[in-house]
């Protein structure tokens, strides 16, 4: 007996000399040092800042702690609720036809058969996820560039007569949101499909044999799996919209006048052209917590449907 | 006595030494070669747009470097992004040795000190060229781009006046042997006559785009030739007198004599406009000559004339705009004399012709008295003129301008798409830049009212 204890724990010591109670902490350390440079210490020097005066530009001002008077200024500033509605304006058009197109990509591509060319269009729905979001802009100006952009022709297939989509409000607006959709929708269509290839194959079986409608089966046996990527992409969406910045720079540049000056566009001005640090980090603090309200209603609201 | 006279002789041989300065005492022996020997091997960093005068000065930084042994980084950054980086550059004690600086941002660079006079380096001979002539400048540029509360921190570099490019065979075919005088004219006479939407042609394209574009080149060009302007003597808003009114109506009026969506029109799509045969006239920066000179990007090679932008009620008070480069106040004491070295290299009568050839404008007035210059160069002759009388102030040059061009931009393109009247977009821009004025100090006194 006494001879036999030893004998198990001794192979795994020498399997793993170095092994000690510090070997998980050292591990994670890499990633949570990276964490604290990249995400924590920014996100706390903006906490800091927004309750201080600090612009840039004028260095004699110094760093002087002035309570909420940015948060005050935040609040009391039209512009910054005009952009913001723009911004919910904006989720609230790119994000049904992306939830919709999404699923109809999914159940095209969750369909048995057609093995490559089903491989084919799962690789090439990743094309517009990997473009970077300022050549998606760039490539917008292009599409609907008044004069020999490729969405006046389409119009024109239709007999429709052409404008200049980012010389009005209305069409500017559309314009964003066109790119948008096409950008994000194969990564709604990605999740989805993984969502449905969770769905137990005897499951599905089964409710095929019970009912011969795509409908039913789809909102008893699919949607139910479908609804925790839902939710995923309801969260990051609204954090990727909240945040868009780059391809409606290169577009659009937030005009003609404000059609497309989402509230990112809005920050980047206060912060970057003006550089007032304190008004931006006031204003970039109220989106943290509004992106963290938003996480948590999607969480409530649809995974308690799971349950 | 004996001493007496020798103590006024060396007195005087001192002072005539001193009067005389580098060009009487040095101008005989100073090379850039040798006033750079002790800097060899020193990087220095600058920013640089992609815009013709700065491929002209990358294709002769070879000859620069191997001259001196100083090696130029430069980085290629989009104008609206510039300001952000130099500035951020600045605050955060980074690499930058020198500076670029638009003449909207020579105020706030120098009231900030993050760049130094020139005088920090004209005193000393031996890093000063003899021929570094400060009189050949343009005065108007050199006082423009490069001065600030009367010092001088910067030479102008890439330096641009606004022009009336067009399309001389187009304004033939109309019956017209002349370009417009007026603005007038080319609302009354010039407009009905070369507009004919049915065959998406244009009279003329005003670059409008919101940014900078919106608030230099469409905003201000129709304040100061019709009398008006953005500010009244004490800083308060002027863009509700008749005069401004009028300016900022007529260039309301005048859009339809423009391509539909002008708002959308940034430098690019203006030029190409032209340069496609679109539109007949546009005024743009006398830089761009060498894009609508060029038979690879335009059409109009053969039929493209130059002449000064029209004349308002008020004159003709042309765009104004360019950049000057200063030495950065961050760079060691090295970095910043082989800085100053390159600064003079790169503003200097020796490379004008070069410099010009290559595609720049330059600020210097030597090289535009040249006949081959002249007759090579159409933009020449109205630059010129255009230079010998402008506004430094065309738009204020003072730290507040950046925050009052983002006002600008975004209610000037309202007023343009209908979505405000002139009147009201003017007050509300008038409001908003006088919140801005006080609370950067300009109206309790503790800031002088310089622009």
């Amino acid at each position: 007996m006494s001879a036999a204890s030893p004998t198990p724990s001794k192979p795994a010591g020498r399997l793993n000399p170095g092994y000690g109670r510090w070997t998980p902490a050292l591990f994670l350390a890499p990633a949570v040092l990276a964490l604290l440079v990249i995400g924590i210490y920014p996100t706390i020097f903006a906490l800091v800042t927004s309750f201080r005066r600090y612009n840039i530009t004028r260095p004699r001002d110094g760093f002087p702690f002035i309570g909420i008077e940015n948060y005050q200024k935040v609040l009391s500033d039209q512009t910054f609720w005009d952009t913001l509605g723009l911004t919910f304006r904006f989720f609230l058009t790119v994000m049904p036809f992306q939830i919709f197109l999404g699923i109809v990509i999914a159940l095209l591509l969750h369909k048995p058969g057609l093995g490559l060319v089903r491989t084919l269009a799962r690789v090439s729905l990743v094309v517009p996820l990997a473009t970077t979001y300022a050549v998606v802009g760039l490539i917008g100006r292009l599409v609907f560039n008044g004069n020999f952009g490729v969405a006046n022709q389409m119009l024109g297939w239709f007999g429709i007569p052409g404008f200049d989509w980012l010389a009005t409000t209305n069409g500017a607006f559309a314009a964003i949101a066109i790119m948008d959709i096409w950008q994000w929708t194969p990564f709604c269509a990605l999740i989805f499909l993984a969502g449905l290839s969770m769905v137990p194959v005897e499951v599905e079986e089964a409710a095929r044999l019970e009912t011969s409608s795509k409908v039913a089966l789809l909102r008893h046996v699919q949607l139910p799996y479908l609804l925790p990527g839902l939710t995923a992409v309801l969260i990051l969406r609204s954090a990727d919209v909240l945040k868009l910045f780059d391809m409606i720079f290169t577009m659009t540049r937030g005009g003609p006048g404000t059609a497309t000056e989402l509230i990112s566009i809005y920050i980047q001005r206060v912060g970057f052209r003006v550089f007032d640090m304190g008004t931006a980090s006031a204003q970039a603090i109220l989106l943290l917590i509004l992106t963290i309200m938003l996480s948590r209603l999607y969480i409530r609201v649809f995974y308690r449907e799971i349950q | 006595m004996r001493t007496f006279l020798l103590t006024a002789a060396s007195a005087v041989a001192l002072s005539v030494a001193v009067a005389a300065g580098p060009s009487g005492a040095f101008a005989a022996d100073w090379s850039l070669e040798t006033a750079a020997a002790p800097y060899k091997g020193t990087e220095i960093n600058v920013i640089f747009l992609d815009r013709p005068g700065y491929r002209a000065i990358i294709k002769l930084l070879p000859e620069f470097e191997k001259q001196t042994g100083i090696k130029v980084n430069y980085e290629i950054v989009p104008y609206e992004s510039t300001r952000e980086k130099e500035v951020l550059n600045f605050t955060s004690g980074g690499d930058l040795t020198v500076a670029l600086v638009d003449l909207v941002w020579i105020g706030e660079f120098a009231e900030n000190g993050w760049i130094l006079p020139i005088d920090k380096f004209t005193g000393d001979a031996a890093i000063t060229d003899p021929n570094l002539n400060l009189k050949g400048f343009f005065p108007l540029l050199l006082d423009a781009f490069g001065s600030w509360g009367g010092v001088t921190y910067g030479l102008p570099f890439d330096n641009y006046s606004g022009l009336l490019f067009y399309n001389s065979c187009m304004l033939k075919d109309a019956g017209f042997d002349k370009p417009p005088a007026t603005w007038d004219e080319v609302m009354t006479v010039y407009g009905p006559k070369l507009t004919d939407a049915s065959k998406n042609q244009y009279a003329y394209a005003l670059q409008s785009r919101r940014g900078e574009t919106q608030s230099a080149d469409s905003f201000m060009r129709f304040l100061w030739p019709f009398g008006g302007s953005l500010l009244d003597k004490d800083f308060k808003s002027n863009l509700n007198s008749p005069e401004s009114q009028a300016g900022l109506q007529f260039r309301q009026d005048l859009a339809k004599y423009m391509p539909p969506g002008i708002v959308s029109f940034d430098h690019a799509e203006a030029v190409n406009a032209l340069a496609q045969g679109q539109v007949a006239m546009i005024t743009e920066w006398s830089a761009f000559y060498s894009t609508l000179n060029d038979p690879a990007t335009s059409k109009i090679v053969d039929c493209l004339a130059v002449a000064p932008e029209p004349e308002g009620p008020a004159g003709r008070l042309p765009a104004l705009g360019g950049f000057s480069l200063a030495v950065a106040a961050q760079g060691t004491e090295e970095q910043q004399k082989a800085s100053w070295l390159f600064i003079q290299w790169a503003t200097s009568e020796d490379i004008a012709r070069d410099y010009v050839e290559a595609g720049g404008v330059s600020g210097r007035m030597a090289i535009y008295e040249e006949p081959d210059i002249k007759a090579t160069y159409k933009f020449v002759d109205p630059m010129v003129a255009s230079w010998q009388k402008g506004v430094p102030e065309f738009r204020p040059r003072f730290p507040s301008w950046p925050a009052i061009s983002e006002v600008v931009a975004e209610w000037g393109t309202k007023m343009q798409l209908g979505e405000t009247s002139i009147s009201d977009g003017a007050k509300e821009i008038g409001t908003r830049m006088e919140e801005i004025l006080k609370q950067d100090g300009y109206y309790d006194g503790s800031k002088k009212l310089l622009q």
